[in-house]
């Protein structure tokens, strides 16, 4: 497997993870409504099946993270890391009816700037000589 | 709990705990491999960590219970101005232009989302 494709299918993977991990934190949280500060509400929470993909789409993304460390430079690895807003974004529309005005909009296209802008320093900071 | 608070709650648990994981691994500890692992369990960093993640996790969710997941996303990516900032504070990081402008960005972004 080239190094080139090894990213690839390795970001993919993370993004994945991240993704589905906050989908189901969601339906754990509609599972276990409504929320309150006492015993009762964290006991639905751990009775809803949904909280067990988001604990193992967490192991997921934490070993697929490490794993990726070791080979890839961590800009790239970063930006995958937090641009699954977008993924996120789009499946909360399908799966959820959720809607996407434009503060959201506006929103999440200076946020994904800002994530562009900090995995490019990372990676430059990675090059600068120390 | 309101919004406003479970949002401020999410940003002091997780800076903190990603600090203390940072704490720990930058501790000095004269061994490799479980041995290191042994050094760190024995000091409260990590497990001051590991009980921020908990408290996190809980707080995550009970956010979500009362925003959208889309925008809750959104909100929560001013977690990464949270830590850098901290990280600069209390460890010395250093801030090149180019991750000041990204930082810059995403507190613009969250404003936006959070206001509009």
């Amino acid at each position: 497997m080239s190094m080139r494709r090894f990213y690839l299918i390795g970001f993919l993977v993370l993004v994945c993870f991240d993704t589905f991990a906050q989908i189901c934190f969601k339906l754990t949280a509609n599972h276990a409504m409504p929320p309150e500060a006492n015993l009762a509400w964290v006991i639905r929470v751990m009775s809803s099946p949904w909280v067990y993909g988001a604990i193992a789409c967490y192991v997921g993304a934490f070993v697929s993270w490490m794993t990726l460390l070791r080979h890839a430079p961590i800009g790239p690895a970063f930006a995958a890391s937090h641009l699954e807003v977008i993924s996120v974004m789009a499946l909360s529309v399908v799966l959820f009816g959720e809607r996407i005005d434009a503060p959201q909009l506006i929103g999440s296209a200076l946020i994904i700037a800002g994530i562009v802008c900090l995995a490019v320093s990372e990676t430059n900071a990675e090059h600068a000589p120390t | 709990m309101s919004v406003v608070t479970l949002w401020l709650l999410n940003i002091l648990l997780d800076t903190f705990g990603q600090l203390s994981f940072k704490a720990a691994a930058a501790e000095p500890h004269p061994h490799e491999g479980l041995a290191r692992w042994k050094a760190m369990a024995r000091r409260p960093w990590i497990w001051c960590g590991i009980g921020c993640y908990i408290g996190e996790f809980l707080v995550w969710l009970a956010f979500l219970s009362l925003v959208p997941l889309s925008e809750g996303v959104l909100l929560g990516s001013i977690n990464i101005v949270a830590v850098m900032i901290a990280g600069r504070i209390l460890f010395n990081e250093k801030f090149s232009p180019l991750r000041t402008v990204g930082i810059l960005l995403i507190a613009a972004g969250v404003a936006v989302v959070g206001l509009g």
